[in-house]
């Protein structure tokens, strides 16, 4: 019963959150100087008279509370608007580089941090050996890298030296399979996937993998753990046993990274040019898109927070030393 | 995570370092706060120190005091702030110091332009829009008095009612003659009054794969691979089996409705498919394009007529109903786009099987130039039976565009690529089969695709070092163009000592604009003469004009001239 309190505590505390975040991003955007016809002035293509009848056009010229309650209204019966910029809806907008952002971050979370929890299970536990050592000190190196850097150097030895794999983009332009397997399904698409996942698992995994590591390390002298080991218990299912009790500081951090990763990751997706989520998100904070920037925001803040609530609700199930009063 | 405390006994393995749960979590919502006002900080302080930059200058002007530190603002693109090193150190003989703010082009836009905030000094570089040849645009828009109001390019605040007079005269004089001693006359009062230091203007530098294509052709301000210019594309032909060429930009357009955006690569993409009345050749004189001729009749009037046999793309012929509706849809509407056009015209009616007469509201001498080279003919059946309930035209998709221009829309796929195919039944058939505009966003991956042979062309202005790398590879070449674009630097002539012309010129005189170039790029460009045209338009330029040998000696004789004079540590002190 506590556990239905706890969990209607935390839904409205959520929600309260999340409402309060779009106000804020709403007024947050709107604070920077100029509005989404600004940059078109800025050339001298449109006159001044022009920009105001824009303005007006647009709603923008109405007070900020105006602004705010026709948003909120528009909202609530699903409406997120009409970009400034591409002058279609948001959903239009961001749906295609949503898709392509989750086509390159799905793989990238699934590789980092499955190879996180096992590589950091392999770590933890050989603590104190010198394996372990050198292992935690390497797997920190991609990590400090700067990941655009890191994905030039794969990119100018993988693809511009060797020539193994294309420069960028999510599929050819001018694309005339040749060979028999570039005939296979998705080919284009794959090929195009492998240096920039190598190149986000690089830079992603050490984190899931330390913390898998340090939890593991803790866990492996608990008493229960030990009391395992007395009965005579196998490397193997220690190893397990052990690994279900470390996992859950990792799947907290793993809520974080998926909603991080909604946003796209910018410097990816300008070195390997991938029309994603990160690139809209910039450009459309650079056009004073407000439309797009806000659901672009709000999408990876939410997704953030509810995975957040998700596994906090999940927690108890997950271990069931926690109790909820 | 989870910022109750107490009653959860969860435990947070963030906090393993630190056993006191309070003590973090306070610590992140401190941090939390930071990073969430992170993104507005920098632009807010930015914004407030160029203000409390203009506050203290203004403080500092009181006479026979030393000259301020001149606060400057730049874009932050590398030449700019290269531009600003070496100026520092043409400068610092006079006695004269900088302090450079560097930031984005949206922020420049939204302060200097938008807000009129210029600080003492501020550069840009204005590119060789199809407009800009018209010489209406670099004398009006940017010294005009009209245009020293919030959204307009005279953000240096230069007023000269002589000069308006001028710039106003140039503008109506409909005879070509009497128009360039006018526009002559113009840029001679700049010269003298010397507001704005205009610099240099720089090669627009392409790329190409000579091994398989030919028949690039350079035009002023476009190079061979921008769109501003559709006779670029015209002649180009294939010199092996693949007939459509791949060229990659930097940029992607943001619609396919013609009426949405004046945006220079949209609007210009979109009138590959959409002809204009106009265009302008190699030689950027204007020429028919839509039109089979135009006439002149009086100050207010002028008659076109349309091409016979023009068909869309969907196969309907064009007759001049569709012009009139043209024009008639854009009055009506008053598209924020159009609104060059909207401003010009007052009526048009057909006269003819292939005539129809423009009423001007005032005359104007860019009117064929800058307004027939920009609107472009719509097809009435199309265009009229558009869903209703949009709340202005300019909003319809127009997801399949058909027009009667050069180039048929097959695809665009946002954010990857847009591809054409020709119109053969365009009254010059284009020699290619297509082409297709990939959208490359980083210049090295630009460069990466030319070499690698998986493009064509490199459609966006290369510096020389990645230039002469790619001339290194046989089957590539690099053309470089002139350009009517230039960059400049603009004084903010209300605000002391730039308010004194003495002071101006004299920094004409100390700016090597020469070595700038050269280091800068390559040498790959033209030296000002000081006046806002560029020479190597012939037709508007000033002969006369031998430009400004840099020379700190007479620098310093202007300004002693001028009253100036110099403290014991060199400083420079304003005239008492």
């Amino acid at each position: 019963m506590e556990f239905l309190g706890f969990a209607a505590r935390r839904t409205v505390h959520t929600a309260v959150t999340l409402v309060l975040l779009l106000v804020f991003m709403f007024v947050l955007f709107r604070l920077i100087p100029g509005d989404p016809t600004t940059l078109l002035l800025g050339t001298g293509e449109l006159t001044l008279e022009a920009q105001q009848r824009l303005r007006a056009q647009w709603g923008l010229d109405q007070s900020l509370f105006e602004q705010l309650l026709a948003y909120c209204r528009n909202l609530i019966s699903g409406e997120l608007g009409l970009s400034f910029y591409y002058r279609r809806p948001v959903t239009e907008v961001i749906g295609p580089m949503l898709i392509n952002t989750v086509i390159l971050m799905l793989p990238i979370l699934v590789l980092a941090i499955g190879l996180g929890i096992v590589i950091g299970t392999w770590l933890g536990w050989r603590r104190g050996e010198r394996v372990e050592e050198l292992g935690a000190v390497l797997v920190l190196i991609p990590r400090a890298l700067p990941v655009f850097w890191t994905g030039i150097v794969l990119l100018s030895l993988f693809a511009y030296k060797l020539q193994w794999f294309p420069i960028g983009g999510i599929r050819e332009a001018f694309f005339y399979p040749e060979a028999w397997y570039q005939n296979l399904p998705y080919y284009d698409v794959l090929q195009h996937l492998v240096l920039p996942v190598a190149t986000g698992v690089l830079a992603s995994m050490a984190d899931p993998l330390m913390i898998m590591r340090t939890s593991l390390i803790e866990v492996r002298d608990e008493e229960f753990m030990v009391l395992a080991r007395a009965r005579g218990l196998s490397t193997r299912s220690l190893q397990r046993l052990a690994r279900r009790s470390a996992l859950l500081p990792v799947l907290t951090y793993s809520a974080v990274m998926v909603g991080f990763a909604f946003g796209g990751q910018v410097l990816l997706e300008v070195v390997f040019t991938w029309p994603g989520m990160g690139r809209l998100m910039v450009n459309s904070v650079t056009q004073r898109d407000y439309p797009v920037a806000q659901a672009a925001f709000f999408l990876m803040a939410s997704v953030v927070v509810v995975l957040n609530l998700i596994v906090d609700l999940l927690y108890g199930w997950l271990d069931p030393r926690i109790r909820h009063d | 995570m989870t910022k109750s405390s107490g009653n959860d006994a969860i435990v947070d393995p963030n906090t393993y370092a630190d056993p006191d749960p309070k003590r973090a979590a306070s610590r992140r919502d401190v941090l939390g706060f930071l990073a969430a006002f992170g993104v507005v900080t920098p632009t807010a302080s930015l914004i407030s120190a160029i203000d409390a930059g203009i506050a203290t200058a203004e403080a500092q002007t009181a006479a026979g005091q030393p000259v301020p530190r001149l606060s400057v603002y730049t874009p932050n693109w590398p030449d700019m702030i290269e531009l600003w090193r070496q100026l520092a150190r043409d400068w610092a003989p006079l006695g004269v110091d900088l302090d450079v703010q560097q930031g984005t082009l949206d922020t420049f836009v939204s302060n200097i332009v938008a807000e009129q905030k210029l600080p003492h000094l501020g550069s840009m570089s204005w590119g060789g829009a199809p407009d800009r040849l018209d010489p209406d645009y670099f004398i009006s828009e940017m010294f005009h008095s009209r245009r020293a109001i919030k959204g307009g390019l005279n953000f240096g605040l230069y007023k000269s009612d002589e000069f308006d007079k001028a710039a106003d005269s140039q503008r109506q004089a409909m005879d070509p003659a009497e128009r360039q001693k006018l526009v002559r006359l113009a840029q001679e009062l700049v010269v003298a009054d010397s507001p704005s230091l205009i610099l240099y203007h720089r090669d627009i530098i392409h790329a190409y794969n000579k091994k398989r294509f030919k028949g690039m052709k350079p035009i002023l301000g476009n190079g061979i691979g921008f769109p501003y210019m559709p006779l670029a594309y015209m002649d180009i032909e294939a010199l092996q089996p693949r007939k459509v060429l791949r060229l990659t930009s930097i940029y992607d357009i943001a619609s396919l409705n013609p009426f949405q955006t004046p945006e220079i690569y949209n609007s210009t993409t979109l009138r590959l498919i959409y002809a204009t009345f106009v265009t302008r050749d190699e030689k950027a004189e204007v020429m028919p394009w839509a039109l089979a001729s135009w006439n002149v009749v009086d100050n207010t009037t002028v008659d076109i007529v349309l091409r016979p046999n023009t068909k869309f793309h969907d196969g309907k012929p064009a007759t001049v109903e569709d012009v009139k509706f043209t024009f008639d849809f854009i009055l009506k509407h008053k598209f924020p786009a159009m609104g060059r056009v909207t401003d010009a015209l007052e009526s048009a009616s057909i006269t003819g099987d292939n005539t129809v007469r423009l009423k001007l509201k005032q005359p104007s001498a860019p009117f064929v130039a800058n307004v027939l080279g920009y609107a472009f003919l719509a097809p009435k059946h199309i265009w009229e039976t558009i869903p209703a309930n949009l709340a202005t035209p300019a909003d319809w998709p127009n997801d399949k565009p058909v027009g009667s221009g050069p180039w048929k829309f097959v695809e665009w796929r946002k954010g990857e690529h847009i591809q054409f195919a020709a119109n053969k039944d365009f009254y010059r058939p284009a020699k290619l089969d297509g082409f297709i505009a990939a959208v490359v966003p980083q210049m090295e991956s630009m460069v990466g695709m030319l070499e690698r042979g998986d493009s064509d062309m490199l459609a966006w202005n290369l510096d020389m070092t990645l230039g002469a790398r790619i001339s290194q590879n046989p089957d590539l070449e690099v053309v470089r163009t002139p350009t009517h674009g230039q960059h400049e630097v603009r004084l903010n002539l209300s605000m002391a000592p730039c308010n004194n012309k003495a002071f101006r010129h004299a920094l004409q005189h100390a700016t090597d604009r020469k070595k700038i170039l050269d280091i800068i790029f390559s040498g790959a460009g033209v030296v000002s003469h000081g006046a806002p045209i560029t020479p190597a338009l012939e037709a508007w330029a000033v002969p006369s004009l031998k430009g400004y040998e840099p020379n700190i000696d007479k620098a310093r004789a202007v300004l002693k001239d001028g009253g100036f004079t110099w403290n014991a540590q060199g400083k420079l002190m304003l005239p008492s």
